[in-house]
């Protein structure tokens, strides 16, 4: 059932996963894509790749006998599960009617990587190394009118030392269509790559959140592509927390007038984490409104970045772009970067942009301590609220608990090491 | 022992002189107006009581309850039983108004000696006082003071302090933004705490605040010092002729 991708850029993954293991990760990478990006590339300048293209790392073989690890969090969720990278249809469940699972066929997954390439992530290294190492690409299609309640819990997992995995998912959701999906990434210290296409089609609309939660020795380097058609509607938001090296990189194409995105996100650091996200949505057409909201709570020596960039095409008049970021430094070794950076061809928008890093605000803290409340209290409330307004703003009210709960655990964490 | 004692009170901020040796004893059950002109320094005074960073005494003392301030922090001022009603309330985006409250009544009561108060029965207690204080339910569910009203922050003020139940209460500027039913149900909130064991200071632009906040006592402060004490007989010659002349005969 397993596929290979085969394309241009290799012969076949046998040949290269064997050549892994002789040549350190870059160099293949560097050798055969002229992808691995540089840390003089802009935007890797913030994220410096050097001590992971000095590793060797071997792409994982999936291990088919291995079960479960992650449970679902959610009561009548439907689980798309991966493991190692691969679909585990026999730890997944029975998908809906209007909805379908499939694993793409030679074609159909060039089809699919030509998109990416077609992108400007066509030289994010998780394009061209996922494309040639994922066991298979695996899309999710929702039918026309369809519109489905449950969450679709996709979980990934597996994964071990000096490996990387690869899994690689398509989502297309035809006319009409909704769903609601939550990803999380659990895996086991391995560099994962994860690919990520999705398409939404007329009207159609997808809540997406996203969890990383990968273990403090992994490194994932996500990259996310989407293409946005008339009247649709994308909110995505990504709680960044775990991994040592964690970078979501998202490029949003609105092709179709009306449509609205957002791409919201939290990270929480400590430790000497990196956390990156990274975002590119591209304005094409007249009419649509974009917005992000990127919050970081920082601790330790670890660093933060956002960088978004918004591209407002000389046609796409009335477009709306807003993006916010903020990040809170407990600790005088955190560093948080933002880099927004707006490209405006068109006159007639709206486009509002603001970064600020810095410390809890002091009038807000005074008022609470005013009132009696501890400093660290105060500071514990106010990082709370801090990420509590947006979690709120951003996902649907049924999990909001959960994804409060799911930052508060990080969060406590940091809070306690650092006030 | 009086309540509240400032001695000789001097403050600077950015190496400006604002307080400039302020003096006032605050007893037991008496309520005090202060009034004087904009920038006078009513609010850094406020501030200074109640321990803001940067508000600093440079010399001159505070005495609650004859323990001096100097050493203590904004949160054990307030738990130790000083509110301080701010003159623009702060926005808590995210915080909620009943868990901000519960969090601030049991962190005074703790320091009491008192049992905290459970959830269910916070929830009880806060409802009275809102509904005596005419502040919705969902107000209280709201973030604090975000996307409140002028009116409807000076409100919630005086609804933390029916709450805390502080000894001795700085309402800065509480009145302006009122209208007048509000400002007759924020007084009568303030009127219902007076006892003889607490105090009050109330800073004001307006002598009609005192018509139903009645002072034992009105000060006037300028240019950082209290020029002219006297009763609420002061408060109407200010509103008929103005500070120009108490200042000049200073
Ligand atoms: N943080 C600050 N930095 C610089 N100057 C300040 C600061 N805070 C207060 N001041 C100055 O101190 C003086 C007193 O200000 P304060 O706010 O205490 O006046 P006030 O009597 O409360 O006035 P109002 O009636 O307008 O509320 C003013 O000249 C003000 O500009
Ligand atoms: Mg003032």
């Amino acid at each position: 059932m397993l596929h290979n991708v085969k394309d241009n850029y290799i012969t076949s993954v046998k040949e290269y996963v064997s050549q892994f293991e002789e040549k350190s990760f870059r160099k293949l990478a560097s050798n055969d894509f002229k992808s691995w990006p540089s840390p003089r590339e802009e935007t890797w300048r913030l994220s410096r790749l050097g001590v992971l293209s000095r590793k060797k790392i071997t792409p994982i073989t999936p291990n088919f006998q291995k079960k479960n690890a992650s449970l679902s969090k959610f009561n009548g969720s439907k689980i798309i599960r991966f493991v190692d990278g691969a679909f585990r249809e026999d730890l997944s469940s029975k998908l809906p009617p209007g909805s379908s699972l499939n694993i793409l066929g030679e074609e159909d997954s060039l089809r699919c990587f030509h998109k990416f390439k077609d992108s400007n992530l066509k030289d994010h290294p998780s394009t061209n190394v996922s494309f040639s190492c994922t066991p298979s690409i695996v899309k999710l299609t929702i039918e026309k009118d369809v519109k489905l309640r449950d969450f679709f819990e996709i979980i990934y997992e597996g994964g071990d030392n000096n490996l990387s995995v690869h899994p690689a998912l398509y989502i297309e959701l035809k006319d009409n269509s909704s769903i609601k999906v939550i990803e999380r990434f659990n895996h086991l210290s391995s560099l994962i790559m994860p690919l990520q296409l999705v398409e939404l089609k007329t009207n159609a609309s997808i809540n997406s959140l996203k969890i990383f939660n990968d273990d403090q020795q992994s490194y994932n380097l996500s990259a996310n592509c989407a293409f946005l058609a008339d009247k649709s509607n994308y909110n995505s938001f990504s709680l960044i927390k775990g991994g040592l090296f964690t970078r979501s990189e998202t490029h949003a194409y609105l092709k179709g007038e009306n449509c609205n995105l957002n791409l919201n996100g939290v990270y929480l650091s400590s430790k000497n984490q990196h956390h990156d996200l990274t975002t590119a949505i591209y304005h094409d057409v007249p009419n649509c409104t974009s917005k992000q909201i990127v919050r970081g709570v920082l601790g330790g020596k670890s660093t933060g970045v956002f960088q978004g960039k918004v591209r407002v095409a000389p046609d796409a008049q009335k477009t709306d772009g807003q993006q916010m970021s903020r990040a809170i430094l407990l600790s005088e070794n955190a560093i948080a970067n933002a880099k927004p950076e707006l490209e405006i061809y068109a006159d007639d928008v709206i486009c509002a942009h603001g970064a600020t890093v810095g410390e809890i605000d002091d009038e807000q803290l005074f008022y609470l301590k005013s009132r009696g409340i501890s400093e660290k209290k105060a500071k514990q409330i106010l990082i709370t609220a801090f990420l509590k307004d947006i979690i709120n703003e951003s996902v649907e009210g049924s999990i909001q608990n959960f994804v409060f709960e799911e930052a508060e655990l990080t969060l406590s964490e940091i809070i306690s090491k650092e006030i | 022992m009086s309540l509240l004692e400032i001695k000789n009170a001097k403050l600077k901020i950015d190496d400006k002189d604002i307080l400039k040796g302020l003096s006032l004893t605050v007893n037991k059950g008496e309520v005090h107006a202060i009034m004087g002109p904009n920038g006078s320094g009513k609010s850094t005074l406020s501030y200074m009581l109640a321990g803001r960073d940067g508000y600093e005494l440079e010399s001159g003392e505070v005495f609650l309850e004859g323990k001096s301030l100097s050493e203590m922090e904004a949160d054990e001022r307030a738990r130790s039983g000083l509110f301080l009603a701010f003159q623009y309330p702060v926005e808590l985006p995210g915080v909620g108004g009943m868990s901000f409250l519960r969090e601030a009544v049991n962190s005074r009561r703790k320091f009491l000696g008192e049992e905290e108060l459970d959830h269910l029965a916070f929830v009880k207690e806060a409802r009275k006082v809102a509904s005596k204080m005419f502040v919705k339910d969902e107000m209280l569910k709201r973030a604090v003071n975000v996307g409140f009203s002028g009116g409807e922050k000076k409100r919630f003020e005086i609804l933390q302090m029916a709450m805390l139940k502080p000894k001795i209460s700085i309402l800065d500027e509480t009145d302006s933004g009122l209208d007048v039913d509000a400002l007759k149900i924020v007084s009568d909130g303030v009127n219902a705490q007076r006892n003889d064991d607490n105090a009050i200071v109330v800073i004001t632009h307006y002598q009609r605040l005192l018509d139903y906040i009645v002072p034992d006592f009105v000060h006037i402060l300028s240019d950082g010092s209290i020029i002219k004490s006297g009763g609420p007989e002061l408060a109407l010659e200010v509103e008929k002729n103005g500070y120009a002349g108490l200042i000049n005969a200073a």
